[in-house]
């Protein structure tokens, strides 16, 4: 009865699809997809539309994008900046000369090895210590880059520890190798005359 | 009385399970989008994310109005979108031109479509020479100024035009710079000075000083080294990007300045600044012939160790 006498309340239960329609397709179009024609006709009209081009073309699965571009939002009016964070010298400036210094040093000490063809524990040592700390500020760069905090804050945490235990296992390994086994640098020398 | 009352409430309440249809709405107020305008209707439409264009096989081709005998014959693809139709797809719109009737630069070729051939043909455009950086846009795969760059005389190539990368667009060629600007804005580009100066007259500069602002101050803002940065497609809301840094370092470096410690502060963070992994697209892009890239580099190097 309701409906009958107002049809602004039929036009928003039609906007969602009834189940049976949903039922035997894969992907049913919701309200905000159909195109614009479609969502201005009279809803009486709109529920007799065939259910064939409410549907998209069969798909087992959907196609999968990777955080595509959300709607624009602007915040604030358009004539506000846009905020500035706080000063963060630790992830900022610091991090940024901390690994340029090790950038730098791991081109000698990767050199050296084998220029002076000698093999030193101490040297080696420091190329792996320096290799691991390397290797975990260019994956967390990586993961900062490509994993924003404000759309998936669990992934970004999740890889975030995943980083820092691989880190510390790949710490040990080459500790373990540096003291039970030849080491870094006499590894790769023997692979290179092999 | 009271608990009549509240049971009342409580029947006509709207609940998640119940279905609009058997609840007892107010006089039309169920339905508040139900009377909006069609604008308001196109907005709510959320338009599938990364939606390619149609390609050009697929849509047709505007001829030149009256072909001539030797005519040089230019094929111009060019990427429209209307917002008037939110819901349709974006589509590669194919136009044809005698070079020889046209000017040799590509806003020439735009101006002469927007003229002869489509008027529904949409970009900015303004000084036509370089100056007002009014024209950017991604031709033949590189952010460049329209008006500064050459339409190339090969006629069997085609030339692609499309609005800058990864920006949200407002119609055909022209994107929606509200973010560029707003960063621009939170930079405090201009000067910050609180003690007056010493002989009470203007502020003045040696001239190895002023030399420091050399390659900075010609910068335009087109936005053109920006979105041609891969960070700053990935991370637009919180990286500043190179144009906006290329101007925060213009402030930086000017001696004239008295705030650079409270500049570089702003800047001392994750993501404003060191989101910056030297990919060099923004010196290799930059009509103007500038290099952002050397001023990101300068910034980082002032603010080492500090």
């Amino acid at each position: 009865m309701a409906s009958i006498m107002r049809p602004g309340v039929l036009r928003q239960a039609c906007t969602k699809p009834a189940a049976s329609q949903r039922m035997l397709s894969t992907f049913t179009s919701s309200a905000r997809n159909r195109p614009l024609g479609q969502q201005l006709r009279p809803a009486f009209q709109r529920a007799s539309i065939p259910q064939s081009t409410r549907i998209a073309a069969f798909h087992a699965t959907q196609r999968n994008q990777l955080l595509p571009a959300l709607p624009q939002k602007v915040v604030g009016t358009t004539n506000d900046p846009t905020p500035v964070p706080d000063p963060d010298y630790a992830h900022g400036s610091y991090h940024w000369s901390f690994e340029r210094i090790i950038s730098a040093g791991l081109v000698p000490l990767t050199i050296a090895p084998f220029a002076a063809g000698s093999l030193n524990p101490v040297t080696d040592s420091i190329l792996c210590a320096l290799l691991v700390v390397h290797s975990h500020i260019g994956f967390e760069s990586s993961i900062i880059d490509y994993f924003p905090k404000s759309r998936v804050p669990l992934v970004r945490a999740s890889l975030m520890w995943a980083l820092r235990i691989s880190t510390v296992a790949v710490g040990l390994a080459l500790y373990s190798f540096e003291t039970n086994d030849v080491g870094v640098t006499e590894a790769v020398l023997r692979l290179w005359h092999a | 009385m009271a608990c009549t009352r509240t049971l009342a409430r409580l029947a006509t309440r709207r609940t998640v399970v119940r279905p609009a249809v058997f609840s007892r709405g107010f006089a039309s107020v169920t339905d508040t989008h139900a009377r909006d305008p069609l604008s308001k209707v196109g907005e709510k439409i959320v338009p599938d994310a990364e939606r390619k264009p149609i390609p050009e096989s697929k849509t047709s081709t505007v001829q030149e109005p009256d072909p001539s005998k030797d005519a040089k014959t230019k094929t111009f693809h060019i990427y429209r979108w209307n917002p008037d139709e939110p819901s349709s797809k974006p589509q590669m719109q194919t136009y044809t031109l005698d070079l020889n009737k046209t000017g040799p630069m590509m806003l020439d070729a735009l101006i002469r479509i927007k003229n002869e051939v489509d008027p529904t043909l949409t970009f900015r455009r303004s000084c036509r020479e370089g100056i007002c950086g009014s024209c950017a846009m991604n031709i033949d795969g590189v952010n460049t100024l329209a008006c500064l760059c050459r339409i190339p005389t090969d006629t069997a190539k085609e030339s692609r035009i499309y609005p800058l990368p990864h920006m949200y667009v407002v119609k055909d060629l022209v994107p929606d710079m509200t973010l560029f600007y707003k960063q621009y804005r939170s930079v405090k580009p201009y000067l910050q000075r609180s003690t007056a100066a010493p002989d009470g007259r203007e502020f003045r500069q040696s001239k190895e000083d002023r030399k420091k602002l050399d390659g900075l101050y010609e910068c335009i803002l087109c936005a053109c080294c920006s979105t041609s940065c891969p960070s700053y497609w990935w991370n637009q809301e919180e990286y500043l990007g190179p144009a906006v840094l290329l101007q925060s370092y213009r402030w930086i470096a000017d001696s004239r300045d008295e705030k650079k410690a409270e500049r570089q502060d702003a800047l001392n963070n994750s993501m404003s600044l060191y989101r910056c992994h030297t990919i060099l697209n923004c010196s290799r892009t930059c009509p103007k012939g500038l290099n952002p890239a050397l001023a990101i580099a300068e910034i980082k190097k002032s603010m080492a160790f500090t």
